[in-house]
């Protein structure tokens, strides 16, 4: 029998005796004696609970953090993000620009080797008049010319190709931040689900939360659904429908 | 394959047009026109009604390539058009889908030039055939 349970044994004895010698005065003490020890042992219980409920609170409305995270720290991460995309589609758009800008001079480079070359193997095997092969000197000139301008032209456009991969360095170091960000906020996330009690959704509630397109694949993520793995396996599947 | 066809690439990002113009210029094509989403493209095909090859993306804001390509199907004028998605959408069902739409060519990004030539080769090549 436990202590309080002993208590009351003993308690209840007491009052059986006064009840049988009619002590009414001690009755009434005794029973008084009873209630008060309950209610102590009540009292100290909702104590307790009003205690860690106004620190709960406390700690949610103090915590700082969160309130910086939502304040500052996501508006600033979505500015950077933003930069992110400005910065990448410049690199883009420059890379492109030197390569369109190439591909012509190339082609022409290619073009005018080749007729060179065509009478070139002519003049080679005799079969060239004096005057057509002044032409071919005056032509060789020229393009020799061309191809100096040309060629450094190119390595420009490949140097600009080069230099506009510096993106990387910042995408990068931004991207990191951010992921460390977002690392934070679903820890102080996790904390309010716990202190509010609530269980967290089960993983296979997400599925049907998501909507919309998917976009590209990311390796080592599974969003859920059927996912070909490259063209070979879109191949595959359309082939199975007659393509 | 006629290298004078009329071409709409259809894609919201800008880079991604370049890409795609500047690998079929490389394929010997020229006459190449760009859209950024199904609804400015839909005008363009209905007006000049006489585009030879659409490339699409699937996943634009507007009208998506799955719309476009649906309602290219619906219009009798452009019903037989033919149409490659090149998209990074890679659910089985979606490719599906987009089969069962009426879709020449699925390409999934990122690809390759070689992958392009060879779709367009399989495509006219049916066409042609």
């Amino acid at each position: 029998m436990s202590e309080e349970n002993n208590d009351l044994m003993s308690d209840a004895r007491k009052l059986a005796d006064m009840v049988n010698s009619g002590d009414e005065a001690g009755i009434n003490q005794l029973l008084d004696d009873i209630i008060s020890k309950r209610q102590s042992s009540l009292f100290m219980e909702v104590g307790k609970l009003t205690r860690e409920l106004h620190d709960a609170l406390n700690n949610f409305k103090l915590d700082s953090r969160i309130n910086e995270m939502a304040q500052e720290e996501i508006p600033d991460a979505k500015e950077r993000l933003n930069y992110v995309i400005t910065k990448t589609e410049e690199a883009a758009d420059r890379t492109l620009t030197a390569v369109e800008n190439s591909v012509p001079l190339c082609d022409e480079m290619l073009q005018r080797a080749n007729d060179i070359k065509n009478d070139w193997e002519r003049f080679k095997g005799r079969e060239m008049e004096p005057g057509e092969f002044r032409a071919l000197s005056k032509e060789v000139d020229a393009y020799l010319e061309f191809l100096i301008n040309d060629a450094s032209q190119i390595k420009h456009n490949l140097t600009d190709v080069l230099m506009a991969q510096d993106f990387q360095d910042l995408t990068g170091q931004i991207i990191r931040r951010v992921i460390t960000l977002v690392g934070e906020v679903e820890e102080n996330l996790v904390n309010l689900l716990k202190v509010s009690g609530s269980q967290i959704i089960k993983k296979g509630d997400k599925d049907k939360a998501k909507s919309g397109l998917d976009g590209p694949v990311v390796p080592g993520l599974d969003d859920g659904g059927d996912k070909v793995s490259g063209q070979d396996e879109v191949d595959d599947l359309l082939s199975s429908f007659g393509f | 394959m006629d290298h004078n066809m009329k071409i709409l690439v259809v894609d919201d990002f800008s880079t991604m047009r370049r890409i795609v113009k500047n690998l079929l210029k490389e394929l010997g094509f020229e006459n190449l026109h760009e859209a950024d989403d199904g609804a400015t493209a839909l005008p363009l095909l209905k007006d000049a009604g006489d585009f030879d090859f659409l490339v699409t993306d699937w996943n634009m804001p507007g009208m998506q390539g799955i719309d476009l390509l649906k309602a290219v199907r619906a219009d009798p004028n452009l019903s037989h058009l033919p149409v490659l998605m090149v998209t990074a959408e890679q659910k089985r069902e979606q490719i599906v889908e987009a089969a069962q739409a009426g879709v020449n060519g699925y390409i999934v990004k990122p690809f390759t030039a070689a992958t392009l030539k060879e779709k367009l080769e399989k495509i006219f090549d049916r066409i042609d055939g």
